[in-house]
């Protein structure tokens, strides 16, 4: 029987560390109640006062036909719900002794020659595997992590995903019969409206042809979506925008994978067999004391049972899928170990002192100060937790590093030392892989960090698998990396996002935290994209699992024509961030559709002419009220509708131009009625045209456009 | 040869928290074919005197083998996906999926190859479902018996107390 998972129920007998019981939320259940009695009750209706006349009519096929369908969409709604979706247990404190909290937030991992990143879960304590992330909602790394769905109250992900889509396709079949056979009835029936029987058959009708829309959306957007091998992680965070897929394995053994493959295995809640120990020779275990023992305790922050609890704690704090608590690093190896004599003296001066954490500086350059506390820089109301978790683990960094800690570039030429140990490595040693190496890295760790700089607490959604430029080597420790430490002066300045001591993890998990939600609050990631590449358009933004030799060429080739699928993602995020006087909500909808149907339109961007230099504190702002207005999952449909427009429809440049999509565009097609004076870097530059009848408008990154009105 | 001695069947995982003196060498996961299981056949520096390269070779690559077979998609797994479906996954709560059929053969392999290979060597090999399949596991150093830790067992039901 599949693993029961909602509610947050522990591991089972003899299981490993597994997330700690979760407070309950009613609110957490009501989508899921109201999918279920929508299905229910609307199916229930339909086979006790339509389907009678049906048998009777045409054939007692029907009846059982839409009874089949519909216990397959309940049966996989229910595995779905129910079912693990491949949560990983908690590593143990073993397991972080060789990643000690020096050693980089991020691990890099060659996969099919692409570079792909992995990062540092803090509240799992162990490098996310590819495809995995961390949903906040559940407190979990979740395998092929796809989104965290509220219909199901579940994360969908390795385990489950097939059951999520066949339940998706099977809805769908189920609402359009319903739908169909309803109709049927309601023809035949035309002069007997007002019996109750046609009353209902109607009201199911509605009820069906309102959830056709979202239902069917989502539908094709996971078939897009299998087809492609992604997941709805990669797809919303722009992983593989105009990059390569490492992931993938041709259509055909994408679906096959999906739909044929074997059930995956749950880890958690496994029972373990009792296993046999050979003992070569015995060994006396020297006894802890007491004071070691707290030692031991206090080393990694909390014991296995504590540190989750302390993780979700802090998380009780914030609201939902905004960014997770700071877990402390992890310790000192020397720490773990409480029968070596240093521990207890060191121990003592760890507790007194709880120094601030420089490191912050440079991972957050926006913030000057670095004596302040680090957690005052990320949130506000982070300081709380900060402040509670500070003690441990600034401690354990004092403790760690060097008494010239203090001094920002030590603890910094470390940080900066791994990632440009890679690029340097990568540089030197890779001659051949391109012109674009170095180039490439540092382009896409300053975008990274103009991103971060300017979206705020962004960077924690930052994807997480980063290219850098191909080079074959894992960058995973700090000490590998020391010899390259001179390559890297070019680095330090713009700072280094990937770099990040796992310390500083504290910031991670809002990339996991991906119900549709996110597809309305896309600032963290799509957002950040778009600032990043429209703010360091020189510098060549690289997508992720790009290779850099192409990366340049991706820039230029990003937007032209061919429809990526941020186009239309980032066409939404600039449709609903006009000028104040347009009202948000689904008029915004309404404009994006009307723009992306009505291509012939001459381009009037005056009423879309951001004026600011940036797009995300606009974006930003519109957030809530967008999140309240439209249904996460019914943008998402609509947003698959234009998506499938433009992917086949090939928005030519003039629209793209006119909804303002915040990128340099070296060349022009002739006869388009807009000009564009590309500055980089440089913001509402105005060169007033003689003549009336011309409007500057001002893109994102400093791209200026001269349109005549 | 352990039925014979007094102690009792250890929890790995209990014996993992009080084994923190001992070594543990983490294998860790190849991703350079994807997301599919297999292990890095490297061999780790820290293992260097305590075991021939062929044989840890061997096992590592004996376990990849099994893991590919569980992971293959084929004939068998598309029947079993059908007969799921057919029957709404009820067939779920009598059937042990194949996966779970070769993983219980990745444990009988690696119980024998403790047995006979490492366990004279001082070395303890992990299953690495217990780890979230993320990595394999080798513990070395010295372990622990029951007398030592001073713990009462209940052979019943392979617990300490």
């Amino acid at each position: 029987m599949p693993g029961f998972s909602s509610g947050g129920v522990g591991g089972g007998v003899g299981g490993p560390a597994s997330a700690p019981p979760r407070p309950f939320r009613p609110s957490r259940y009501v989508p899921v109640s109201a999918a279920t009695t929508f299905l229910v009750g609307s199916t229930t209706l339909f086979f006790c006062f339509t389907c009678p006349w049906l048998s009777e009519y045409f054939s007692s096929v029907i009846p059982i036909y839409n009874a089949v369908i519909f216990l397959f969409t309940l049966a996989n709604f229910c595995m779905a719900t129910f079912m693990d979706p491949g949560v990983f247990p908690r590593a143990e404190e073993d397991e972080d002794k060789e990643d000690d909290f020096r050693a980089p937030l991020y691990k890099t991992v060659e996969i099919k020659g692409i570079q792909v990143r992995m990062k540092w879960c803090s509240t799992c304590r162990f490098y996310r595997p590819p495809r995995c992330s961390h949903c906040s909602v559940c407190d979990n790394c979740v395998e092929d992590f796809d989104h965290h769905c509220p219909w199901v109250n579940n994360c969908i992900g390795r385990r489950n995903y097939r059951y999520f889509f066949l339940f998706l396709l099977s809805l769908t079949t189920h609402i359009v019969d319903v739908f169909g056979f309803g109709l049927v009835y309601i023809l035949h029936h035309r002069q007997q409206l007002d019996t109750p029987h046609a009353g209902v058959t109607m009201a199911v009708m509605c009820v069906a042809g309102l959830f056709f829309v979202p239902v069917a959306g989502l539908t094709g957007f996971h078939i897009v979506l299998v087809a492609r091998g992604r997941t709805t992680n990669e797809q919303v965070t722009g992983k593989f925008r105009g990059g390569v897929n490492p992931f993938t394995n041709g259509c055909l053994r994408n679906i096959s994978h999906v739909l044929c493959s074997s059930q995956a295995p749950r880890y958690m809640g496994r029972w373990r067999g009792p296993q046999s120990v050979e003992v070569h020779p015995p060994f006396l275990r020297p006894p802890l004391t007491e004071a070691q023992l707290e030692a031991k305790v206090l080393d990694n922050g909390i014991q296995n049972d504590r540190h989750s609890t302390r993780s979700k704690s802090s998380l009780d704090q914030m609201e939902s899928q905004s960014a997770d608590a700071e877990p402390p690093p992890p310790p000192k190896p020397e720490l773990r170990y409480p029968g070596l004599p240093r521990a207890d003296t060191e121990e003592s001066s760890l507790l007194t002192e709880a120094p601030p954490t420089p490191s912050m500086y440079k991972y957050r350059p926006a913030y000057s100060s670095p004596g302040r506390n680090h957690t005052a820089l990320t949130h506000p109301n982070k300081m709380i937790r900060g402040e509670s978790l500070d003690s441990p683990s600034t401690s354990i960094l004092q403790s760690s590093h060097h008494p010239s800690y203090r001094s920002e570039p030590s603890s910094l030429d470390g940080a900066t030392v791994v990632g440009g140990g890679v690029g340097a490595r990568r540089g030197g040693g890779e001659r051949g892989e391109g012109p674009g190496g170095p180039g490439g890295m540092t382009g896409g760790v300053s975008g990274g960090m103009s991103g971060y700089s300017l979206a705020g607490r962004s960077y924690t959604s930052y994807p997480s698998s980063l290219v850098l430029s191909t080079g074959g080597s894992h960058s995973s420790s700090l000490r590998s990396a020391h010899t390259a430490h001179n390559a890297l002066a070019t680095l330090q300045s713009e700072g280094t996002t990937d770099t990040s001591y796992k310390s500083l993890a504290n910031q991670t998990p809002r990339n996991g935290s991906l119900s549709y939600d996110s597809l309305l609050t896309p600032s963290e990631s799509p957002e950040f994209e778009s600032v990043a590449s429209a703010g360091a358009p020189l510098q060549g933004y690289t997508s992720p699992f790009l290779s850099a030799q192409i990366a340049q060429q991706r820039e230029g080739q990003l937007l032209q024509g061919s429809a990526s699928f941020s186009s239309p993602h980032r066409a939404y995020l600039r449709a609903v961030s006009p000028p104040p006087s347009s009202p948000p909500g689904p008029p915004e909808t309404q404009h994006l559709l009307q723009h992306n149907q009505d291509s012939s339109r001459p381009p009037r961007a005056s009423s879309h002419a951001p004026s600011s230099s940036s797009s995300s504190p606009r974006a930003r702002s519109l957030e809530p009220p967008l999140k309240k207005v439209i249904g996460i999952e019914t943008c998402c449909c609509l947003f698959v509708f234009v998506l499938i427009c433009t992917t086949h429809l090939h928005v030519p440049l003039s629209l793209v131009h006119f909804l303002n999509i915040p990128l340099p565009l070296p060349t022009f097609p002739d006869g388009c009625p807009i000009r564009s004076t590309s500055r980089p870097g440089l913001t509402n530059h105005s060169t007033s045209k003689p003549g009336g009848g011309v409007k500057k408008v001002t893109g994102v990154g400093g791209t200026t456009y001269e349109i005549s009105v | 040869p352990l039925k014979n001695t007094n102690i009792c069947f250890h929890n790995l995982q209990e014996l993992r928290h009080s084994a923190s003196l001992a070594t543990k060498v983490f294998i860790q996961r190849d991703y350079s074919e994807g997301t599919v299981c297999r292990f890095q056949t490297k061999f780790p520096s820290e293992l260097d005197s305590r075991i021939e390269r062929t044989l840890f070779e061997e096992t590592v690559k004996t376990l990849n083998s099994y893991y590919a077979e569980a992971e293959m998609i084929g004939g068998q797994s598309y029947l079993e996906g059908c007969l799921a479906c057919a029957t709404a996954y009820i067939i779920f709560l009598c059937m042990e999926t194949r996966y779970e059929k070769v993983l219980k053969k990745i444990s009988g392999y690696i119980q024998e190859q403790n047995e006979k290979i490492y366990a004279p060597r001082g070395l303890l090999l992990t299953d690495p479902i217990e780890r979230g399949m993320r990595v394999v596991s080798f513990f070395h150093g010295r372990l622990f018996t029951a007398q030592n830790l001073g713990c009462k067992c209940d052979e019943k039901s392979s617990r300490c107390f």
